[in-house]
């Protein structure tokens, strides 16, 4: 009885060392390396003048067409992002019918002759990259325990706390 | 539970063709977390469910004697250490990277992805036991302090009768110093 008792102590503390590591381990708020920040990468397009169309912060137009043409909104505005050489942001108007206010929407950086359009919404990669990095189709599963896994041992310890509360409370062996 | 109640043929007779069926359909439930509907909590209350049935059905002990509660308890510690443990496999398998809860790094196969849809699985199983378990360690402990007080409640009543009765003993102590 003994023996099980200190195996017990003992698992208990792994698992206090686990959670404490992990409440260490969570991606701090607005991390620009944390995964869901990541952008997804969405096209890329060729053109001489588009370098310079986009430092006078004119949306090309064979750039909007080809976001048109693949069912994404075109981009309004574009601003160089400060202090990085070659990189700009895309900003979307409140105009478009389903953006209330104004975001920061396409990420575009400059490769050789070419020019890289991203897109920054953890939304999009959830959806479109799911299937892709989890090889599961069920997006609330992945996003469930993988995605938040986190999330989820939390929720679990939650529900298992419970349980030894109730225990406590009315599996008394001894009266008072 | 059921003291002195009248069996009900109709409601034992189901429950016991229910009862497999909604294990079976727990476990389909958990299992198909990743492909379809359900998961891990989804599953573990629907296998607790077949145990609140049969105690409804028949009664508290049988249902304690089916799932003790040695095995209650160490179920219910146990999901939660296979989640935390998959997550420490993932450390150890990611080689001094530290992704903890990383599933793609654990080599159940070849393909990162495939591992983290296994990961997933494994995960959801953890998830399954620990809340059958609890719901169940938790219906058992209402079920049983309804029980014991309405027994202490018979054994008050019935002291109470006693302790009329035994305002008679006087006369048995005042008859043995009699004798």
């Amino acid at each position: 009885m003994n023996g099980l008792r200190a195996i017990a102590l003992i698992l208990i503390f792994l698992l206090c060392a686990l959670f404490i590591y992990v409440a260490e381990d969570i991606p701090v708020f607005g991390d620009p390396n944390a995964p869901p920040i990541k952008s997804v990468e969405l096209l890329t397009v060729k053109g001489d003048q588009i370098v310079s169309l986009l430092d006078k912060h004119i949306v090309p137009e064979n750039l909007s067409e080809a976001l048109v043409k693949r069912g994404f909104p075109p981009p309004s505005r574009v601003e160089k992002i400060a202090g990085i050489e070659g990189e700009w942001n895309a900003f979307i108007a409140k105009e478009e019918p389903h953006y209330a206010k104004e975001e920061k929407y396409y990420w575009i950086k400059e490769e050789g002759d070419r020019v890289k359009v991203s897109r920054y919404a953890f939304v999009i990669r959830w959806i479109e990259k799911g299937l892709e990095e989890t090889a599961v189709p069920n997006m609330v599963t992945y996003g469930l325990a993988d995605y938040r896994g986190y999330d989820t041992l939390g929720e679990t310890s939650v529900i298992f706390t419970a349980g030894v509360s109730v225990i406590l409370l009315l599996r008394r062996r001894s009266r008072l | 539970m059921r003291n002195g109640g009248e069996r009900n043929i109709v409601v034992e007779t189901v429950s016991r063709v229910m009862i497999p069926f909604i294990q079976l359909f727990a476990l389909y439930v958990i299992i198909h977390g990743a492909g379809g509907p359900g998961g891990g909590f989804q599953g573990g209350v629907v296998f607790a469910s077949a145990f609140i049935l049969y105690v409804i059905a028949f009664n508290l002990a049988g249902g304690r004697e089916r799932f003790p509660e040695s095995v209650n308890t160490i179920l219910s510690s146990l999901g939660l250490y296979i989640y935390a443990g998959i997550g420490l496999l993932a450390i150890i398998f990611s080689l001094g990277m530290a992704q903890y809860l990383n599933y793609g790094f654990i080599p159940f196969t070849s393909r990162f992805e495939e591992n983290r849809a296994l990961g997933m699985d494994f995960v959801e199983i953890g998830i399954g036991i620990t809340v059958m378990a609890i719901t169940a360690s938790i219906f058992f402990d209402l079920a049983q302090k309804d029980a014991e007080e309405k027994e202490e409640e018979g054994e008050g009543s019935r002291s109470w009768n006693g302790s009329s009765q035994k305002s008679s003993p006087n006369t048995t102590i005042g008859s043995s110093s009699s004798s």
